[in-house]
Protein backbone atom coordinates (compact mmCIF):
# COMPACT_ATOMS: atom_id res chain seq x y z
CA UNK A 1 0.00 0.00 0.00
CA UNK A 2 1.17 3.42 -0.90
CA UNK A 3 1.78 5.87 2.02
CA UNK A 4 -0.24 9.34 2.12
CA UNK A 5 2.77 11.15 0.95
CA UNK A 6 3.89 8.51 -1.52
CA UNK A 7 0.59 8.78 -3.04
CA UNK A 8 0.83 13.08 -3.54
CA UNK A 9 4.30 12.94 -4.78
CA UNK A 10 2.83 11.00 -8.09
CA UNK A 11 2.28 12.43 -11.30
CA UNK A 12 -0.95 12.34 -12.62
CA UNK A 13 -1.50 11.98 -16.50
CA UNK A 14 -4.04 14.61 -17.71
CA UNK A 15 -5.61 14.48 -20.81
CA UNK A 16 -6.90 17.54 -22.23
CA UNK A 17 -9.72 18.00 -24.69
CA UNK A 18 -11.19 20.72 -26.46
CA UNK A 19 -14.59 21.04 -26.23
CA UNK A 20 -16.96 24.04 -27.82
CA UNK A 21 -14.70 24.62 -31.03
CA UNK A 22 -11.67 25.78 -28.69
CA UNK A 23 -8.22 24.90 -30.05
CA UNK A 24 -6.97 21.88 -30.22
CA UNK A 25 -3.65 21.38 -28.44
CA UNK A 26 -0.91 19.22 -30.16
CA UNK A 27 -0.10 17.03 -27.61
CA UNK A 28 -3.31 16.10 -25.63
CA UNK A 29 -1.84 14.17 -22.40
CA UNK A 30 1.08 15.69 -19.55
CA UNK A 31 2.89 14.41 -16.81
CA UNK A 32 1.81 17.18 -13.73
CA UNK A 33 2.90 16.89 -10.40
CA UNK A 34 -0.37 15.69 -7.98
CA UNK A 35 0.88 18.48 -4.95
CA UNK A 36 0.17 21.33 -7.78
CA UNK A 37 -2.87 23.15 -7.61
CA UNK A 38 -5.68 23.09 -10.19
CA UNK A 39 -4.84 26.69 -11.08
CA UNK A 40 -1.64 25.69 -12.45
CA UNK A 41 -3.31 23.33 -15.21
CA UNK A 42 -5.44 26.20 -16.04
CA UNK A 43 -2.36 28.81 -15.93
CA UNK A 44 -0.44 25.92 -18.61
CA UNK A 45 -3.29 25.81 -20.44
CA UNK A 46 -3.70 29.12 -20.77
CA UNK A 47 -0.28 29.76 -21.91
CA UNK A 48 -0.09 26.94 -24.37
CA UNK A 49 -3.18 28.69 -26.21
CA UNK A 50 -2.12 32.02 -25.83
CA UNK A 51 -5.21 33.50 -23.93
CA UNK A 52 -5.86 35.18 -21.03
CA UNK A 53 -9.29 32.90 -20.00
CA UNK A 54 -10.57 29.53 -20.51
CA UNK A 55 -13.32 27.56 -19.14
CA UNK A 56 -11.81 24.95 -17.48
CA UNK A 57 -13.90 21.74 -16.53
CA UNK A 58 -13.72 17.90 -15.20
CA UNK A 59 -15.76 15.33 -16.44
CA UNK A 60 -18.44 14.95 -13.59
CA UNK A 61 -19.61 18.38 -14.94
CA UNK A 62 -18.33 20.71 -12.81
CA UNK A 63 -15.29 23.01 -13.07
CA UNK A 64 -12.68 22.93 -9.77
CA UNK A 65 -11.77 25.20 -7.89
CA UNK A 66 -8.22 26.55 -8.47
CA UNK A 67 -6.94 25.33 -5.06
CA UNK A 68 -7.68 21.96 -5.48
CA UNK A 69 -4.80 19.78 -5.57
CA UNK A 70 -4.53 17.60 -8.67
CA UNK A 71 -3.74 14.15 -6.69
CA UNK A 72 -6.94 14.94 -5.27
CA UNK A 73 -8.98 15.79 -8.72
CA UNK A 74 -7.36 12.21 -10.33
CA UNK A 75 -8.24 10.21 -6.96
CA UNK A 76 -12.23 11.47 -6.92
CA UNK A 77 -12.34 11.94 -10.63
CA UNK A 78 -9.13 9.98 -12.44
CA UNK A 79 -10.19 6.87 -14.38
CA UNK A 80 -8.06 5.04 -16.68
CA UNK A 81 -4.97 5.96 -15.16
CA UNK A 82 -5.85 9.82 -16.11
CA UNK A 83 -7.70 12.97 -15.40
CA UNK A 84 -9.43 14.22 -18.27
CA UNK A 85 -9.67 18.20 -18.38
CA UNK A 86 -12.38 19.92 -20.51
CA UNK A 87 -11.81 23.53 -22.01
CA UNK A 88 -13.46 25.73 -23.98
CA UNK A 89 -13.17 29.45 -24.87
CA UNK A 90 -16.18 30.39 -23.76
CA UNK A 91 -16.16 33.28 -21.08
CA UNK A 92 -18.24 32.14 -17.77
CA UNK A 93 -18.65 35.71 -17.01
CA UNK A 94 -19.23 39.45 -19.33
CA UNK B 1 -34.72 14.24 -23.63
CA UNK B 2 -31.06 13.30 -24.61
CA UNK B 3 -28.72 16.01 -23.25
CA UNK B 4 -27.42 17.34 -26.68
CA UNK B 5 -30.14 19.25 -27.93
CA UNK B 6 -30.95 21.12 -24.67
CA UNK B 7 -29.31 24.56 -24.39
CA UNK B 8 -28.34 24.38 -20.89
CA UNK B 9 -31.94 26.13 -19.38
CA UNK B 10 -34.39 25.30 -16.94
CA UNK B 11 -38.04 25.56 -16.58
CA UNK B 12 -39.20 27.13 -13.09
CA UNK B 13 -40.32 23.70 -11.63
CA UNK B 14 -37.25 22.27 -12.39
CA UNK B 15 -35.29 24.62 -10.30
CA UNK B 16 -37.18 24.25 -7.05
CA UNK B 17 -36.42 20.40 -7.85
CA UNK B 18 -32.81 21.40 -8.81
CA UNK B 19 -32.55 23.64 -5.57
CA UNK B 20 -34.46 20.83 -3.37
CA UNK B 21 -31.45 18.16 -4.35
CA UNK B 22 -28.96 20.73 -4.05
CA UNK B 23 -29.94 21.47 -0.55
CA UNK B 24 -30.49 18.21 0.70
CA UNK B 25 -26.84 16.90 -0.61
CA UNK B 26 -25.41 20.47 0.62
CA UNK B 27 -26.46 19.60 4.16
CA UNK B 28 -25.91 16.27 4.22
CA UNK B 29 -22.50 16.65 2.71
CA UNK B 30 -20.94 19.96 3.48
CA UNK B 31 -20.76 20.34 6.78
CA UNK B 32 -18.36 23.76 7.00
CA UNK B 33 -21.24 25.58 6.07
CA UNK B 34 -24.78 26.02 7.77
CA UNK B 35 -27.72 24.69 5.29
CA UNK B 36 -29.34 26.54 2.55
CA UNK B 37 -33.21 27.12 3.65
CA UNK B 38 -35.80 27.86 0.50
CA UNK B 39 -37.97 30.66 0.91
CA UNK B 40 -41.31 30.26 -0.79
CA UNK B 41 -42.74 33.47 -2.27
CA UNK B 42 -45.94 34.55 -2.95
CA UNK B 43 -46.19 34.43 -6.73
CA UNK B 44 -45.46 38.19 -9.17
CA UNK B 45 -49.20 38.89 -9.96
CA UNK B 46 -47.64 39.24 -13.54
CA UNK B 47 -46.02 35.66 -14.22
CA UNK B 48 -49.13 33.75 -15.47
CA UNK B 49 -47.89 30.51 -13.35
CA UNK B 50 -49.35 28.08 -10.88
CA UNK B 51 -46.22 27.08 -9.62
CA UNK B 52 -45.04 27.90 -5.72
CA UNK B 53 -42.09 30.48 -6.45
CA UNK B 54 -38.89 30.69 -4.17
CA UNK B 55 -35.04 30.90 -3.92
CA UNK B 56 -32.48 29.75 -1.80
CA UNK B 57 -31.08 31.38 1.01
CA UNK B 58 -27.89 31.10 3.38
CA UNK B 59 -27.25 34.00 5.48
CA UNK B 60 -25.02 35.51 7.63
CA UNK B 61 -22.06 33.57 6.54
CA UNK B 62 -19.04 35.44 7.77
CA UNK B 63 -15.99 35.99 5.92
CA UNK B 64 -12.49 37.08 6.63
CA UNK B 65 -11.17 39.28 4.50
CA UNK B 66 -7.96 36.43 3.54
CA UNK B 67 -5.84 38.11 2.39
CA UNK B 68 -2.32 36.57 3.92
CA UNK B 69 -0.23 37.34 0.94
CA UNK B 70 -0.74 41.17 0.95
CA UNK B 71 -0.65 41.41 4.23
CA UNK B 72 2.58 41.31 6.51
CA UNK B 73 3.43 39.87 9.90
CA UNK B 74 3.52 43.44 10.63
CA UNK B 75 0.21 44.18 10.16
CA UNK B 76 -1.40 41.49 12.21
CA UNK B 77 -1.14 43.82 15.19
CA UNK B 78 -4.63 45.41 13.71
CA UNK B 79 -6.21 42.78 14.31
CA UNK B 80 -8.52 42.36 17.09
CA UNK B 81 -10.91 39.08 17.91
CA UNK B 82 -14.22 41.23 16.42
CA UNK B 83 -13.01 44.74 15.93
CA UNK B 84 -16.47 45.65 18.29
CA UNK B 85 -15.25 46.55 21.30
CA UNK B 86 -13.87 49.19 19.63
CA UNK B 87 -16.63 51.15 18.47
CA UNK B 88 -16.72 53.27 21.34
CA UNK B 89 -13.33 53.60 22.24
CA UNK B 90 -11.63 57.20 20.33
CA UNK B 91 -9.30 55.40 16.73
CA UNK B 92 -7.27 57.51 14.97
CA UNK B 93 -7.22 56.97 11.57
CA UNK B 94 -4.45 55.25 11.33
CA UNK B 95 -5.45 52.66 13.00
CA UNK B 96 -8.94 52.55 11.72
CA UNK B 97 -7.60 52.32 7.88
CA UNK B 98 -5.86 48.63 9.52
CA UNK B 99 -8.72 47.23 11.16
CA UNK B 100 -10.71 47.53 7.86
CA UNK B 101 -9.08 45.34 6.04
CA UNK B 102 -8.94 42.26 8.82
CA UNK B 103 -12.54 42.90 9.79
CA UNK B 104 -15.36 40.31 10.09
CA UNK B 105 -17.26 40.66 7.18
CA UNK B 106 -20.86 39.37 6.56
CA UNK B 107 -22.20 37.73 3.40
CA UNK B 108 -25.66 36.69 2.76
CA UNK B 109 -26.30 34.51 -0.47
CA UNK B 110 -29.43 33.83 -2.43
CA UNK B 111 -29.85 31.67 -5.66
CA UNK B 112 -32.94 32.83 -7.32
CA UNK B 113 -34.38 31.68 -10.76
CA UNK B 114 -34.66 34.52 -13.54
CA UNK B 115 -37.80 33.73 -15.46
CA UNK B 116 -35.96 35.83 -18.18
CA UNK B 117 -32.76 33.78 -18.89
CA UNK B 118 -34.41 30.47 -17.26
CA UNK B 119 -31.13 29.94 -15.50
CA UNK B 120 -30.11 30.42 -11.97
CA UNK B 121 -28.95 33.29 -10.47
CA UNK B 122 -26.57 34.12 -7.40
CA UNK B 123 -27.58 37.39 -5.48
CA UNK B 124 -25.79 38.41 -2.68
CA UNK B 125 -24.89 41.27 -0.33
CA UNK B 126 -22.45 42.16 2.17
CA UNK B 127 -21.95 43.59 5.75
CA UNK B 128 -19.93 44.41 8.73
CA UNK B 129 -20.54 42.94 12.22
CA UNK B 130 -22.42 46.73 12.80
CA UNK B 131 -24.86 45.93 10.01
CA UNK B 132 -23.23 48.81 7.80
CA UNK B 133 -23.34 47.74 3.90
CA UNK B 134 -20.44 46.83 1.84
CA UNK B 135 -19.66 49.01 -1.15
CA UNK B 136 -18.24 46.55 -4.24
CA UNK B 137 -14.98 47.78 -3.94
CA UNK B 138 -14.63 46.36 -0.17
CA UNK B 139 -16.48 43.15 -1.15
CA UNK B 140 -13.27 43.43 -3.90
CA UNK B 141 -11.29 43.00 -1.27
CA UNK B 142 -12.67 39.91 0.18
CA UNK B 143 -13.22 37.62 -3.59
CA UNK B 144 -10.29 35.73 -4.58
CA UNK B 145 -8.06 36.87 -6.93
CA UNK B 146 -9.66 35.43 -9.79
CA UNK B 147 -12.75 37.53 -9.25
CA UNK B 148 -11.01 40.77 -8.82
CA UNK B 149 -9.55 40.14 -12.29
CA UNK B 150 -13.15 39.40 -13.88
CA UNK B 151 -13.82 42.17 -12.12
CA UNK B 152 -11.48 45.17 -13.61
CA UNK B 153 -12.05 43.22 -17.09
CA UNK B 154 -15.92 42.82 -17.47
CA UNK B 155 -17.27 45.44 -15.33
CA UNK B 156 -20.37 45.66 -16.29
CA UNK B 157 -20.89 41.90 -17.01
CA UNK B 158 -20.00 40.25 -14.13
CA UNK B 159 -20.95 41.73 -10.98
CA UNK B 160 -23.75 44.53 -10.89
CA UNK B 161 -26.01 46.10 -7.89
CA UNK B 162 -29.54 45.38 -9.20
CA UNK B 163 -32.90 45.33 -7.65
CA UNK B 164 -33.65 41.92 -5.57
CA UNK B 165 -36.45 40.53 -7.54
CA UNK B 166 -38.79 39.32 -4.33
CA UNK B 167 -37.31 41.87 -1.52
CA UNK B 168 -37.33 44.43 -3.82
CA UNK B 169 -33.52 46.26 -2.52
CA UNK B 170 -30.67 46.91 -4.18
CA UNK B 171 -28.38 43.58 -4.17
CA UNK B 172 -25.27 42.29 -5.61
CA UNK B 173 -25.93 39.80 -9.19
CA UNK B 174 -23.67 37.51 -11.44
CA UNK B 175 -24.60 38.23 -14.62
CA UNK B 176 -26.58 35.40 -15.89
CA UNK B 177 -26.14 36.08 -19.64
CA UNK B 178 -23.52 32.83 -20.59
CA UNK B 179 -24.76 30.51 -18.26
CA UNK B 180 -26.85 27.95 -20.20
CA UNK B 181 -23.95 28.38 -22.56
CA UNK B 182 -21.17 27.44 -20.54
CA UNK B 183 -23.63 24.78 -18.24
CA UNK B 184 -24.48 23.55 -21.46
CA UNK B 185 -20.70 22.92 -21.83
CA UNK B 186 -20.22 21.31 -18.41
CA UNK B 187 -22.74 18.85 -19.23
CA UNK B 188 -21.87 17.71 -23.04
CA UNK B 189 -18.85 15.97 -22.20
CA UNK B 190 -20.49 13.37 -19.77
CA UNK B 191 -22.12 10.51 -21.23
CA UNK B 192 -23.00 9.45 -17.57
CA UNK B 193 -25.11 12.49 -17.31
CA UNK B 194 -26.49 12.83 -20.55
CA UNK B 195 -30.05 12.52 -19.60
CA UNK B 196 -31.81 15.53 -19.58
CA UNK B 197 -33.62 14.18 -16.01
CA UNK B 198 -29.56 13.39 -14.72
CA UNK B 199 -28.47 17.03 -15.60
CA UNK B 200 -31.42 18.44 -14.47
CA UNK B 201 -31.11 17.41 -10.85
CA UNK B 202 -27.65 17.54 -11.00
CA UNK B 203 -27.86 20.89 -11.97
CA UNK B 204 -27.45 23.57 -9.10
CA UNK B 205 -24.88 21.39 -7.99
CA UNK B 206 -22.70 22.33 -11.35
CA UNK B 207 -23.46 25.74 -11.59
CA UNK B 208 -22.95 26.56 -8.60
CA UNK B 209 -19.46 24.87 -8.67
CA UNK B 210 -18.34 27.61 -11.14
CA UNK B 211 -20.45 30.32 -8.89
CA UNK B 212 -19.08 29.21 -6.17
CA UNK B 213 -15.46 30.11 -7.25
CA UNK B 214 -16.42 33.43 -7.82
CA UNK B 215 -17.45 34.34 -4.36
CA UNK B 216 -15.17 31.72 -2.45
CA UNK B 217 -17.52 29.37 -1.58
CA UNK B 218 -16.02 25.66 -2.56
CA UNK B 219 -18.35 22.60 -2.94
CA UNK B 220 -17.06 19.28 -1.15
CA UNK B 221 -16.15 16.40 -4.04
CA UNK B 222 -18.80 14.32 -2.37
CA UNK B 223 -21.31 16.65 -3.70
CA UNK B 224 -20.09 15.89 -7.00
CA UNK B 225 -19.52 12.68 -6.67
CA UNK B 226 -22.50 11.86 -4.86
CA UNK B 227 -24.99 10.13 -7.84
CA UNK B 228 -27.53 9.50 -5.28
Amino acid sequence: MATESASSARKVVVHFRATGGAPILKQAKFKISGTDKFAKVIDFLCRHLGRETLFVYVNSAFSPNPDELVIDLYNNFGFDGKLVVNYACSMAWG
Amino acid sequence: MDVSSWDGSLSSSDFSLAARTFAEKWKRLNHTFPPWSWVACTKQPWVASHEVEGYLSLENICLFSLTEEDHDEGSREGEEETGCSKEEEPIDTATLVQSIGREVHFYDFHIVFSASYRVPVLYFRAYCSGGQPLALDEIEKDLPACSSKVLLASKWTFITLEEHPYLNRPWYKLHPCGTSEWVKLLFLGDSALAKYGVARRQYLVSWFSVVGQVVGLRIPFQMLNDSN
